[in-house]
């Protein structure tokens, strides 16, 4: 080839390569924005749609109430979607809804002024989780879902066991003798399932400690009330009673399997698993048994039993309102958002197994109605009835603060630390950390 | 005058035609490496550029950067998370580097002799290096189990009753690390040592041999000094890698137990990526780079003196 051919095909490419970065700044409009019945189309962020309904759910919900709105969907992958959503939002490339997966970037996102404040979206009264998303009095995203934790626990096994199931009394202690129980109970039995399974999460210990301990901040630096629930869960692992954490890690143990396998008789977990088992059961990879849940064991007795509100922790999934979006499409934004919030959409969530931010008398209803859902009294109680704390209490310093705590859960949980020495450490690196920030 | 004049212009259009080839030859070389030029620019030097910049700002990805000089550089002085990271990574260096350089060394020695089926030892060797790092977190996760997993296993059999808890230890985490590391990089490194060695000159053997020397002696006086350029130049890429290693970390311990194992990159991924403190985490590579750049100076006049010698 001639030099000069050569030439033009490398100050072609070079043009090319100039162009593909110029072009990045241009954008095409992703629909008509409008107000009154012109057709407007709104983007929403989403991940893994094939597998999680409850975006097209709301979207065709929505479309349904509002004929000349459409909900778009753009997909984000599920493990990096808060690396991503931020760099789409930094560079002003993100959906005109944001779905807030959690809530450890509000803070963040609303200092950036990333988000728009939705104080004239009305909530509807008894929806849980919007605290979550107000900074400085002010809201900035609407909870549509709230996962609140609770014990699940394998009907069947229990009764192999000749242990009572649950009566929503359950305080720490009592849950320490029904682990002990099953254990010899299943053991008798013939049974190989361990007692519990706890995933290795920090979660299960630290987020029932941070939401049912009297005056417990995570944002404050003094976490001595951690101890008695790293004790108990310690005991457990060393009395045998559920899989070790170093078992749990080293085998890739999921939540899933030993509790859908029928290896353990009892998980505490978010409310996800729900619809989780019951997909797993129908695809055949979960075993079919007889399960229900049960209110999260309590700190003392003043919370627990059905006449009480149980303590637990959960943190809201909700929709916030991108501040670069086309002011065109703002109300049809912020009437999606009331939408979201609302007991139409609560049902229509609870029908596919998710739970709402919203519970009321008919979408515990429509959510027990769901083919193969428990059915007994003590699920229902335990899933419509519960005072749910942050797990992630909306600050700069969270996302800093828990994974400190999450170094402090491997070093106890993997038996490198005492709890003593773990919790010490910890304290050192908030002030450390968080002090010096 | 005439004469000058005449040549002069007929001078002219000779040198315009010379200076017009030259700029042609010189658009020409440009537009070739202009495109790599271009994808380098754009994709390394610029985000390089800006790194430097950033770090001496309070960016959180949102909004402009502020200036605030070298108060994150301050910060990281007085960090002790960013000390026990820092301490980490030495530590592994520490481990990985004579583990690593020995042991693909030994590979390459064993495997550059005339044995039967060299070859398929030599790809089986390189495998590791090949392998999904995900893979190997899972695969090795299982081998390191404290309790059911089979190396303990062995080591019980052996009559060690309480042998290490591997990744679920907080002293033995990061050795076990290394292990794995060291597993996985031999091969590639095995592969610069089989070349170094295809280039030491077979009279200087034999010319030890007929002297007498023993094999030891040939290796220590023959091949170390034959191989010094390839073991430079491994030594070098060993020590930037194990500075900068990450996904290794990532996938196996995410920096536990506790904060065991913890190392620079993590750290920045964590600062970074999690707390979004970017301006602080940029500063924080910022120094994993001038540790990496005068590490290798200083292995750059190390080898520079030797040489002289």
């Amino acid at each position: 080839m001639k030099p000069r051919r050569l030439a033009a095909i490398g100050v072609a490419i070079s043009a090319f390569l100039l162009a593909a970065c110029s072009n990045s700044g241009t954008s095409t409009p992703s629909g008509t924005a409008s107000e009154g019945n012109q057709p407007v189309t709104l983007t929403l962020s989403g991940w893994s749609l094939s597998t999680t309904p409850e975006f097209q759910t709301l979207a065709d919900g929505f479309h349904k109430a509002h004929p000349n709105v459409t909900v778009q969907l753009k997909e984000y992958d599920a493990t990096n979607y808060d690396t991503l959503l931020t760099a789409d939002l930094a560079s002003g490339a993100a959906p005109d809804i944001i779905t807030m997966k959690n809530v450890l970037h509000v803070a963040t996102y609303v200092q950036g002024g990333a988000l728009l404040e939705v104080s004239s979206v009305t909530l509807p009264s008894g929806i849980s989780g919007a605290s979550a998303y107000v900074i400085g009095g002010k809201p900035y995203a609407v909870p549509y879902r709230l996962d609140s934790w609770v014990l699940f626990y394998n009907k069947d096994l229990f009764k192999k066991a000749g242990v009572a199931d649950p009566d929503g009394s359950w305080t720490w202690d009592d849950y320490m003798n029904a682990a002990s129980r099953l254990k010899a109970g299943l053991k008798a039995a013939g049974s190989t399932a361990m007692a519990a399974y706890e995933h290795t999460w920090q979660s299960l210990v630290q987020g029932f400690a941070n939401a049912q301990s009297p005056d417990a901040n995570i944002l404050d630096g003094k976490y001595a009330y951690l101890t008695p629930y790293y004790q108990r869960a310690l005991q457990l692992q060393n009395e045998g009673a559920q899989p070790t954490f170093n078992t749990a890690t080293a085998n890739n143990l999921t939540y899933e399997t030993e509790f859908g396998k029928q290896q353990a008789a009892m998980m505490l977990m978010g409310t996800w698993e729900a619809a989780s088992l019951l997909a797993q059961q129908s695809a055949g990879t979960a075993d079919t048994f007889n399960w229900g849940m049960a209110p999260a064991p309590q700190y003392s007795a003043a919370t627990a039993g059905t006449g009480s509100t149980p303590v637990t922790f959960g943190d809201p999934t909700g929709f916030a309102i991108n501040a670069k979006i086309d002011p065109a499409k703002l109300t049809a934004a912020k009437e999606f958002l009331a939408y979201a919030a609302s007991q139409d959409a609560a049902k229509s969530l609870a029908a596919i197994g998710i739970t709402p931010a919203l519970i009321t008398p008919s979408v515990v209803s429509t959510f027990f109605a769901v083919k193969g859902m428990p059915t007994d009294s003590l699920s229902k109680f335990a899933w419509s009835t519960h005072l749910t704390k942050p797990e992630n209490p909306t600050s700069a310093n969270t996302a800093t603060v828990q994974n400190i705590l999450n170094s402090l859960n491997t070093a106890v949980m993997s038996g490198s630390q005492s709890i003593g020495a773990a919790i010490a450490a910890a304290q050192s690196y908030f002030s450390n950390q968080v002090g010096n920030a | 005058m005439m004469t000058t004049a005449e040549s002069a212009a007929s001078a002219r259009p000779g040198t315009r035609r010379r200076s017009r080839r030259r700029m042609r030859s010189y658009l020409i070389g440009w537009s070739f490496i202009l495109p790599s030029l271009i994808g380098f620019g754009v994709l390394t030097l610029y985000p390089v550029l800006t790194l430097f910049y950033i770090s001496f700002t309070s960016w959180d990805i949102f909004g402009a950067a502020h200036w605030i000089g070298i108060a994150n550089y301050q910060r990281l002085a007085g960090d002790d998370l960013f000390r026990t990271a820092l301490l980490n990574t030495l530590y592994y260096c520490a481990l990985t580097i004579p583990l690593t350089l020995g042991t693909s060394l030994s590979l390459a020695l064993l495997l550059n002799t005339k044995l039967r089926g060299v070859t398929f030892f030599r790809t089986a060797a390189f495998f590791p290096y090949i392998t999904s790092i995900v893979a190997i977190a899972v695969v090795w996760n299982l081998l390191f189990s404290p309790q059911y997993g089979p190396v303990n296993e062995v080591l019980r059999v052996v009559g060690i009753a309480h042998p290490p808890g591997w990744l679920t230890a907080e002293s033995w985490a990061m050795p076990a690390v290394a292990i794995i590391s060291t597993w996985r990089d031999m091969g590639y490194y095995m592969v610069l040592f089989l070349a170094g060695l295809q280039t030491v000159p077979k009279e200087l053997h034999e010319a030890a041999r007929v002297d007498g020397a023993s094999a030891f002696q040939r290796f220590v006086r023959v091949t170390l000094p034959a191989l010094r350029p390839t073991t430079f130049f491994v030594i070098v890429i060993l020590t930037i890698n194990s500075f900068k290693v990450f996904d290794l970390i990532l996938v196996m311990t995410q920096g536990g137990p506790g904060t065991s194992t913890l190392v620079l990159s993590q750290f920045i991924y964590q600062v970074g990526f999690t707390e979004y403190h970017f301006g602080y985490a940029s500063a924080a590579s910022v120094v994993l780079f001038l540790l990496s750049m005068i590490t290798t100076v200083v292995l750059f006049s190390v080898n520079r003196e030797r040489e002289t010698r």
